[in-house]
């Protein structure tokens, strides 16, 4: 294969990896914590797409569009949390699921009905390319991808270096110990549900340039956060980071050697690595208790 | 004979009741009814009495669906031998992914079921669109032949086939039922290690449970194409994956005719909503959040108890099984 070609696909693969992450991070984490599904997730996704187009036209920066989508996600995040998941932590997993994607469904509606449902365009922050290795690659790619090597360094640091980092670890082992040691946890749970919001929206509004915002685009990244999600193992950081490099990569190479082979390829590798292990990479065998 | 009727009466009764509404009610709609609650049924099924949530039943469908597609655009013309096609075809792809998918946990069978929605979408649309023609989908009502007795090409005759199809698949849910492997397929959403205990294998049920459900969803696909006589990607488009478990848990979860009632409160909520508001997807979100949060019996689980009392009175109180939970 041209290398140049090959470098190009990398970096691709790389950023596609990148927004595959930072979505993943909020569904695993909060299976993790809370032993929900949110798949909500991919509502603060949109919304935060939305919002970066929304803000980048009216002011003409990107950026502070990128900013807008993820406290607009957050927040919307919050008020879920408050009002919905606060009701269901008790109930069984498929329960959480049922519900989270009905709020997804009718989030689709309430986003068709303020934007419509032609799918809009975001402007590039930067248009400039930079040379490696011979190859022009978009300056914007790289810096989304440091964007997400960022914000992993940044949970690392959160979840091993503060109190409520470490409270949220240690209530991944065993909520009721954390709960005994007079932590709050419902508060834990809105902060890590809050996170998982706005990481979500950060996905949308560094995504957005990238391909046309449109209402359906939540459910149109679905497969790709499941299949990471499944690959690197429910509740899991590292797993979730390893597995999206993976789904990253095959998505992009595959696609430079034959198209359809970019959404079979990866899920081929998710069936082979559930036959083997049914939890995925990293998945523990933590059930709800 | 008389326990046999004693045993039919209750599904007699209710498509007895849908039979009769067809006279006043609009016949597409009655059509769209028993063909949607077919597709419910084997949802309820895997949800209700095996504890699979499945997202991914319009994969299962879209399988019927253009199985029988397949058959009446490029091999035949008889629309029954396309619907013998179709559950074929469903009943050979469930039994492929079956083995691989019921050994997953409920939560990531969930996932991987609406993962695999999403892939037979883009296989539809994008990597087969030589043979299934894309996004324009297939044609062939031109292509169905006209049968002697029943003639399907005609929709009031396609209603008597529905209708006797849905009666057969009732009845068979509810010999399911009364069998041993109905009381397996319990068991193992209850408790997995007891049924291990008694000797039964967990993967073997869930497995028959697993195919028995899909091969039903692919017969609703299989009816699907011939009545509409076209088939799109569009059936297996993952915002309508939620249809089928939103009108399982309307309906209340794993009754026998909760998805015939599921099916007639949405189908005629979507017909009279969808003229005054254009956004059917806010509506279908909404009220899937709010049947879940008022505690999810569902519209025949609050009903039957009742309904059991107003019987019990008369003579033939024990008739009415199949809602006893």
């Amino acid at each position: 294969m041209d290398p140049q070609l090959l470098i190009s696909g990398v970096i691709f693969g790389l950023s596609m990896a990148s927004v595959y992450f930072l979505m993943s991070i909020g569904l695993s984490l909060c299976f993790g914590l809370m032993r929900i599904i949110s798949l909500d997730q991919l509502l603060y996704y949109s919304v935060g797409a939305y919002l970066a187009y929304t803000v980048s036209v009216v002011s003409g920066n990107v950026w502070l569009g990128v900013l807008a989508g993820v406290v607009v996600s957050g927040m919307t995040a919050l008020v879920v949390e408050r009002f919905i998941f606060r009701r269901i932590y008790e109930r069984e997993l498929t329960f959480s699921m049922i519900t989270s994607f009905g709020i997804l469904i009718g989030g689709v509606g309430v986003i068709k009905a303020i934007w419509g449902v032609v799918p809009r365009p975001v402007r590039m922050p930067t248009p400039d390319l930079v040379t490696i290795f011979g190859t022009e690659v978009p300056v914007y790619r790289l810096m989304v991808v440091g964007i997400a090597a960022l914000v992993y360094i940044g949970i690392w640091l959160f979840l091993n270096k503060t109190i409520i980092g470490k409270a949220i670890r240690a209530g991944i082992e065993d909520v009721e110990h954390v709960e005994g040691l007079g932590i709050n946890v419902s508060r834990l749970f809105t902060i890590t549900f809050v996170i998982a919001g706005a990481l979500s929206g950060l996905a949308g509004g560094l995504h957005a340039p990238l391909i046309m915002v449109d209402p359906q685009m939540g459910l149109e990244v679905l497969a790709f956060v499941f299949m990471v999600v499944i690959i690197g193992g429910l509740g899991s950081i590292k797993g979730t980071l390893v597995s999206s490099l993976i789904v990253g990569q095959v998505v992009s190479i595959g696609s430079l050697i034959y198209a359809p082979l970019a959404l079979m390829a990866p899920f081929a590798i998710m069936l082979l690595i559930l036959l083997v292990k049914p939890t995925g990479l990293y998945g523990s065998t933590m059930v709800k208790k | 004979m008389v326990n046999a009727f004693k045993w039919w009466w209750g599904i007699l009764l209710a498509f007895g009741m849908l039979a009769a509404a067809r006279f006043f009610l609009p016949l597409p709609f009655v059509n769209e009814v028993l063909i949607f609650s077919i597709y419910t049924i084997g949802c309820s099924f895997l949800l209700g009495r095996v504890g699979f949530i499945s997202f991914g039943q319009p994969a299962y469908l879209a399988f019927g669906a253009y199985g029988t597609a397949f058959y009446l655009f490029y091999v035949g013309t008889n629309p029954y031998v396309g619907i013998l096609a179709g559950v074929a075809c469903g009943f050979i792809c469930a039994s492929i992914v079956g083995p691989l998918f019921v050994r997953l946990r409920s939560d990531y069978f969930a996932l991987v079921n609406l993962a695999l929605a999403v892939i037979v979408f883009y296989m539809m649309q994008k990597v087969l669109a030589e043979y299934t023609k894309g996004d324009n989908g297939l044609w062939f009502l031109t292509n169905i032949a006209s049968t002697p007795v029943l003639n399907l090409g005609r929709s009031s005759e396609f209603f008597i086939f529905a209708t006797l199809v849905a009666i057969a698949v009732w009845g068979l849910y509810k010999y399911l039922d009364d069998t041993i492997f109905g009381a397996c397929c319990l068991a193992t959403k209850i408790n997995e290690a007891k049924l291990q205990f008694l000797g039964y294998s967990n993967y073997k049920v869930r497995l028959l449970a697993f195919i028995v459900a899909n091969t039903t969803t692919a017969l609703a696909g299989a009816l699907y194409a011939v009545y509409l006589g076209s088939v799109s990607p569009e059936i297996t488009a993952a915002a309508r994956a939620a249809d089928p478990v939103v009108v399982t848990i309307l309906g209340g979860v794993g009754t026998l005719f909760g998805p015939l009632v599921g099916t007639l409160a949405y189908t005629a909520l979507r017909d009279v909503l969808s003229k005054f508001i254009g956004n059917w997807e806010l509506f279908v979100g909404f009220i899937l959040v709010f049947i879940m949060l008022a505690g999810e019996k569902g519209l025949w689980g609050s009903a039957a108890p009742w309904l059991q009392k107003l019987f019990s009175r008369g003579k033939a109180a024990d008739a009415m099984g199949g809602e006893r939970r």
